[in-house]
């Protein structure tokens, strides 16, 4: 908790929103335009100094450029923008914060409001000020709580320190997830322990914005605008309305889901051929045999629980479980789509109206209904909804693999994670969005129209399990009360396993520091402790600020060293990942002379070799 | 899309510059605007109107939150960058994506420097500045303006093209005889013989310093005794000044080359590089149409074309040829520093691309200092009121505000008969005595500080009287050496140099060569090495193989795109490296792509001992940029590392090279150390020793193919020179004055033009006589 409150006063000093359709005319006060302003104790005259000079200096600009302004730079601060339409966001933050990471704050923020709350001018409309002040400061206060400012810099998920857990519960968590994704109204899902990721279905960025409202309810444990309480099930459950953009419901309806066994399972509205729970416990998992928990005629079962274990057990051959299962490969393909929607065959128009129509109404569920349930996966991929058909076309490459090898949903396959295109891809897509060049569609039509999806969270003590839902999840109580009763038994088990998972002293640090970055999954791997930091842990988080931004801004850049007098730091990077690394006390005083002695250099080969043992492979 | 600004503190634009992709879209915004039939506003105006929100905003924000814009970014990468010096915000824009920020804000700061070199202390006041930069006739702001554009323009093309001032360092063209000769030329020949000419002739002049520029590249330099020297700052922008007066010159036609080329049918075009690059011709654009197709070689008098070269290029009535430019430079005495002296410079062209810079002192170049002096009293006295500290507080220090009134009187009673007005200083003078220095009047308090400002515009004004407006005095004859003296230099350097003419322009192409495209390997002591660029700070020099990236000519490093390209990843290095030791980190490796790029920063002191790094100062994001040409960066580090090292010569190095990526690290670390402990040494310098064999070989070719077409002169010149090649010591010349009596073959290895450019008081200490 004390972690979760620790504010990093050094992110963001300012942040407001400003609605300029208020102020239109000579004589309106600026403050009518204040729809937000951090921090609130502010004076108001100040507040409308900001905004008003911000937000008419930034039109200005835009204007001469045709193009909104991205980053305002003061002496002695600086400040993402965002326009859109009327509205001015602008985040301010101290001026040694990297810009990259500040701008991506900002969109968090952003969209994590939309999430929330739906499109901003709509909420404006029904909402008063205040009550979405009090939603923008918890979200402010969501992004900026905990962790170091590594995390910040990077602005990456919180993940469960899976150095002190046993693997098998990881593996716990995903057959819990998986097995909640059987039911068809079940998009995706998550499992949080004390605010951190456990296990995740869903792409980093999403994670996130589910993860704010269980923080939310955790740290105040009061019910937050819009949730209401489903009544048949016990108090731990709740679901609220979430908004999700189009192609965030398309990445998750077209790939996470395992059509066919679905399409088997599915529970018709009238009959439900079998009662079964639809989750299985550890134990259950190794007898294949007990065929009654699943599927009868599921073709493809034993695949599935190769898939189930491969996770762990892959990765934790390769990597020896650095890091919790957020199940990753999916999502690397659907990052990967907004940057290919204007390349691919579709035209964005028709399609839209297509999804507009059918989002709603015909979903997932229905369309497949509609298909029976002899249907070949070959026919899936043909006939399904319009969305399925587009992201198969998107996703050419990767669609083979995933159509044919994938053995679970959110399941990781080998093929996947070395497919190039798809990490390529994936990257391209971000360095897009850090660099934000007018070329890309920042923020398409696509995305800013939103579709209602409801988030249900099924809260076990510190352990929460939410899960993205189609909307009328809520009024099918059977099917709400399955997926409760099913897991209930699992999260019981995981949650008493985890409490007792002793925290564990904070690894000694050794004699070195070092951070790695999973750019895919969007996670943290470092012994930077964050709290008391030394004069090397500072230097060595500056140096690595400016080499991710660096990184960030030059596609071909692969590895550097650079070197102080007291320190020096190797950073390198692929396209999934970037490590960065330093060695204490290892700069001996040096003259800085080209010396091919010089400690410096020797820090490739050190960081090879010391980060083997936290999972990190270099070579 | 590029746009440099400076407005006053009333948000009128004091000046501006475009290019004409910017000037196009500022104005198809307006006409869109414009009702049919009415004709769009002039350009001036609609610049003022569209910045004119960004400038009130920014005051608005300096006095009420203490804080101003330093930087804009929009979505589609359009950079604004914006620097207040003083009343004055500086704005420059990019909208093409070929200049960063960092690009931007170094450009302001040059921008800065030129005003600064031309207008002297004048800047010190903003309200005589803003007159001076937009003077109220419109004929004479025009021609102002033009100068100042066409120098940004030459800086920008500079600083795309040419490598010394992408370092900012002067490039010395190597050969050391040549230079040796030419430096002796200078002193016995030609500055001993202008000084000594009548005071009449010279108009109580001084040659101070003398340099002779091909292109970009300096050939020889001399400065006469006791003068103090020039910083590569000052250098620098002088010679940003000589290549705008005669850039048509220098980079659209080498005629020489070209021409013989073409007559002997035979030599591949690699050994020459005369082409105009597209740079020249856009910037040269729209109001000198004619300029590309003059055939330039037709005018063998120099002065000829000069004048026909001002009559195309203004409107406004042209300036005497012979009338020298007034620059204001730094002088360092024993007593102290003093910026922004006044000097005269005489350009003076010798051959296109070629050219002999004189800087003389002028006779009342002495007002100058004690305006400085009085200036910089009273300014210490206004900062010490404005902290608070009143009474005998405030006037401490050296000198005290009470020796300077003694000296201030005589001052002012000794303006009187040189025509200057001095009647409102006087006034003011005498308003703040009675203030300051009279019994029961306020003495030092707060309430003097208006009379300490006042009291610098007024001495800022007269220092303008008598330097800058020197024609509207109505003096009879204009200050400067006489047409008849400067005509005499000019061709008495014309007669050393006639026979090295042709040499010189093809040599300031391939000063040094790395070799040989398509193997993209330099010599067999570095394999791998693909370029590299060694820069000594502490003298503000660089040595760097040539990167010509001109259409039609090949460099080492190949032609067309992938020079081009390389030349893109050297320059991209160089920004990135100034991003890395602005934070403080001194070596930088990167792997970039298929190249592994190095950087070092290094102290020596005066023996080449390796001195101990110190942990550098981490400047802010919008500091000056880091460089020598507009703030010398590099002088600051060597004060801020002297601290620690008293009595030392702390000399500061830096070294950029670019290996292919295939190289093993261990092998480029080892070639860093060899190219960073050799490069200064004259003996053992590989580049310039025997030991280039590919670069001899390439450099006889060339030599061979410009013996079979020269004239005859050229030959015996070529001749004399090429055998010179094979023991050229490179950068320790022996001082001229050194050379007496000694045999003009034994090199003098104590003496080093270095250290005179250097440190020119002590070298001079060192040579008594």
């Amino acid at each position: 908790m004390a972690e979760l409150m620790m504010l990093d006063s050094r992110r963001c000093t300012y942040f407001f929103l400003y609605d300029g359709s208020k102020v239109q005319g000579e004589g309106d006060p600026t403050r009518e335009g204040i729809c937000y302003f951090y921090p609130e104790k502010t004076p108001i005259d100040k507040q409308e100094l900001l905004c008003g000079q911000l937000a008419g200096v930034s039109r200005c600009v835009s204007e001469m450029s045709s193009s909104p302004v991205r980053v305002l730079r003061l002496r002695h601060s600086k400040f993402a923008i965002k326009m859109e339409e009327d509205f001015f966001w602008a985040l301010g933050c101290s001026a040694d914060f990297p810009t990259v990471s500040m701008c991506d704050l900002l969109d968090q923020l952003i969209s994590l409001f939309c999430f929330y709350n739906g499109p901003v001018r709509q909420s404006y409309q029904e909402n008063s000020r205040e009550t979405l002040a009090l939603h923008w400061s918890q979200y402010l206060l969501y992004l900026q709580t905990g962790s170091t400012e590594l995390h910040h810099i990077f602005s990456c998920l919180r993940t469960i320190d899976s150095t002190h857990i046993d693997p098998l519960l990881l593996l716990k968590a995903a057959l819990i997830l998986q097995a909640c994704q059987r039911c068809p109204l079940v998009l995706a899902g998550c499992i949080l322990f004390r605010g951190r990721v456990v296990s995740t279905q869903m792409p980093p960025d999403l994670t996130v914005k589910v993860m704010a409202h269980e923080t939310q309810t955790y740290n105040k444990d009061k019910k937050p605008n819009g949730v209401s309480s489903s009544a048949p099930l016990s108090r731990a459950v709740t679901s609220t309305t979430v908004h999700l953009t189009l192609s965030e419901l398309q990445d998750l309806r077209s790939t996470t889901v395992d059509r066919e066994s679905r399409s088997h399972s599915t529970p018709s509205k009238d009959n439900r051929p079998q009662r079964t729970r639809l989750s299985r416990t550890l134990s259950d998992t190794p007898s294949t045999d007990s065929h009654t928990d699943l599927e009868t005629d599921s073709p493809d079962t034993p695949l599935r629980l190769d898939g189930l274990l491969s996770p762990v057990l892959s990765r934790g051959a390769e990597q020896s479980a650095a890091r919790p299962t957020v199940n990753p490969p999916l999502f690397q393909f659907s990052e990967s789509s907004p940057s290919t929607n204007r390349k691919g065959p579709r035209s964005g128009s028709n399609e839209e109206e297509d999804e507009d129509d059918s989002v709603l109404e015909k979903s997932y569920y229905y369309s497949f209904h509609s298909h029976g349930g002899n249907t070949s996966q070959a026919d899936l991929q043909g006939e399904a909804s319009p969305l399925a058909e587009a992201s198969a076309l998107e996703n050419k490459p990767p669609a083979t693999p995933m159509a044919d090898g994938r053995s679970g949903p959110g399941c990781w396959t080998p093929g996947q994670e070395g497919s190039p295109e798809g990490r390529a891809a994936s990257r391209g897509s971000r360095d897009g969005r850090n660099s934000g060049g007018a070329s890309l569609p920042r923020v398409g039509d696509k995305d800013r129209a939103v579709v209602p999806m409801t988030l249900y969270q099924h809260r076990v003590k510190g352990l929460v399990l939410a899960l993205l839902v189609e909307p009328h999840f809520q009024r099918d109580t059977e099917a709400m009360e399955e997926v409760y009763h099913s897991s209930l038994a699992s999260l019981n088990g995981l949650e008493a396993h985890l409490r007792t998972m002793a925290p564990g002293p904070p690894s000694p640090q050794g004699p070195y520091i070092f951070a790695h970055y999973d750019c895919i999954q969007n996670t943290l791997t470092t012994n930077v402790s964050g709290r008391a930091g030394g004069d090397q842990d500072h230097s060595f988080v500056r140096a690595t600020s400016l080499l991710h931004s660096h990184f960030c801004n030059s596609e071909a850049l692969q590895e550097a060293i650079i070197r102080s007098a007291r320190t020096a730091v190797y950073a390198t990077r692929s396209v999934a990942q970037e490590t960065y690394f330093l060695q204490h006390g290892g700069v001996v005083r040096n003259s800085g002379v080209p010396n091919h002695q010089d400690t410096a250099f020797s820090l490739p080969s050190k960081a090879r070799h010391r980060l083997l043992k936290h999972g990190v492979s270099l070579l | 899309m590029k746009c440099v600004l400076i407005a006053g503190d009333s948000a009128e634009v004091l000046f501006y510059w475009t290019d004409p992709d910017f000037q196009q879209d500022v104005q198809d915004q307006y006409g869109l605007s414009q009702e049919e039939g009415q004709r769009p506003p002039a350009f001036e105006d609609s610049i003022n109107t569209l910045f004119a929100p960004i400038i009130i905003s920014c005051s608005t924000m300096v006095d009420r939150l203490g804080d101003s814009y330093a930087c804009f970014t929009t979505e589609s990468d359009h950079i604004y960058v914006l620097h207040q010096f003083d009343d004055c915000l500086y704005i420059a824009v990019n909208g093409d994506g070929e200049e960063g920020e960092d690009d931007l804000r170094r450009k302001i700061f040059v921008t800065k420097k030129l005003i600064e070199v031309l207008f002297g202390m004048v800047t010190l006041s903003s309200n005589l500045l803003r007159k001076e930069l937009r003077p109220q006739d419109t004929e004479q702001r025009t021609r102002l303006w033009k100068q100042l554009q066409g120098l940004l323009e030459t800086y920008s093309r500079l600083r795309e093209n040419d490598q010394s001032f992408l370092v900012e360092a002067v490039e010395r063209l190597i050969h050391p005889t040549l230079c040796e000769q030419c430096i002796e030329f200078l002193e016995r020949r030609l500055v001993q013989h202008l000084n000594s000419t009548s005071s009449l002739e010279r108009c109580g002049e001084e040659v101070l310093h003398a340099f002779i520029l091909v292109h970009t590249k300096l050939l020889a330099f001399y400065s006469s005794r006791n003068t103090s020297t020039l910083s590569p700052s000052d250098l620098l922008t002088l010679i940003v000044m000589a290549q705008n007066m005669y850039h048509s010159n220098t980079d659209e036609e080498d005629p020489g080359p070209e021409d013989v080329d073409s007559v002997s049918g035979s030599g591949p075009e690699m050994f020459y590089t005369p082409e105009p690059s597209p740079t020249n011709r856009r910037s040269s654009g729209s109001d000198r149409p004619s300029r590309g197709e003059t055939p330039m070689f037709e005018f063998v008098d120099p002065d000829i074309q000069i004048a026909e070269d001002s009559l195309q290029t203004l409107e406004v009535p042209p300036p005497d040829p012979a009338a020298p430019c007034r620059v204001f430079l730094e002088v360092s005495l024993k007593d102290g520093l003093y910026p922004m002296m006044p000097h005269s410079m005489y350009c003076l062209p010798l051959w296109p691309g070629i050219t002999l810079v004189l800087l003389t002192k002028i006779p009342n170049s002495g007002v100058a200092m004690s305006v400085y002096v009085y200036l910089e009293a009273f300014a210490k006295l206004e900062k010490r009121l404005y902290e608070g500290q009143e009474g005998s507080a405030a006037t401490r220090g050296q000198p005290t505000i009470h020796d300077l009134r003694g000296k201030l009187d005589k001052f002012i009673k000794a303006l009187g008969p040189c025509d200057i007005q001095t009647s409102q200083l006087q006034n003011v003078w005498s308003e703040f005595k009675k203030r300051a220095f009279t019994r029961g009047g306020p003495g030092f308090t707060k309430e003097l500080i208006p009379w300490c400002k006042s009291m610098k515009t007024q001495l800022c004004g007269v220092y303008k009287q008598c330097f800058l407006n020197e024609a509207s005095r109505g003096a009879t004859a204009p200050q400067r050496l006489s047409p008849a003296l400067q005509d005499q230099a000019q061709a008495m350097v014309q007669e050393k140099l006639i026979d090295w003419k042709d040499f010189l322009l093809v040599k300031s192409k391939r000063n040094i060569t790395m070799v040989s495209y398509p193997h993209l390997t330099y010599l067999e002591d570095f394999p791998g090495l693909i370029h590299f660029i060694c820069v000594d700070r502490s003298t503000g020099q660089m040595i760097a193989p040539s990167l010509n990236i001109t259409e039609r000519s090949t460099s080492e490093l190949g032609k067309g795109p992938l020079a081009q390209f390389l030349r893109g990843k050297v320059w991209g290095l160089v920004r990135t490296t100034r991003r890395y030791l602005q934070k403080g980190y001194t070596t930088v490796t990167l792997r970039d792509g298929d190249f592994y790029f190095c950087y070092f920063l290094w102290f020596e002191n005066e023996t080449g001992y390796k001195l101990e790094e110190v942990d550098l100062p981490v400047l802010a994001d919008d500091s000056a940029p880091i460089g020598m040409l507009a703030r010398d960066y590099y002088r600051k580090l060597l004060r801020y590392y002297s601290k620690n090292h008293h009595g030392e010569v702390v000399k500061c190095y830096e070294l950029i090279t670019i290996h292919l990526g295939v190289i093993p690290t261990e092998y480029i670390l080892q070639h860093c150390r060899q190219l960073a402990s050799k490069l200064w040494e004259p003996s053992r310098n590989p580049l310039l020793s025997a030991t280039a064999p590919d670069e001899t070989r390439s450099l006889r070719k060339s030599f061979s193919e410009l013996m079979s077409c020269t004239t005859c002169g050229v030959k015996q010149a070529l001749c004399r020179a090429f055998p010179v090649w094979w023991m050229i010591s490179g950068f320790r010349i022996r001082k001229c004055s050194a050379l007496r009596g000694i045999s003009s073959t034994t090199p003098l290895q104590n003496h080093s033009f270095d250290q005179k450019l250097c440190r020119g008081r002590t070298t001079k200490e060192e040579e008594p006589g």
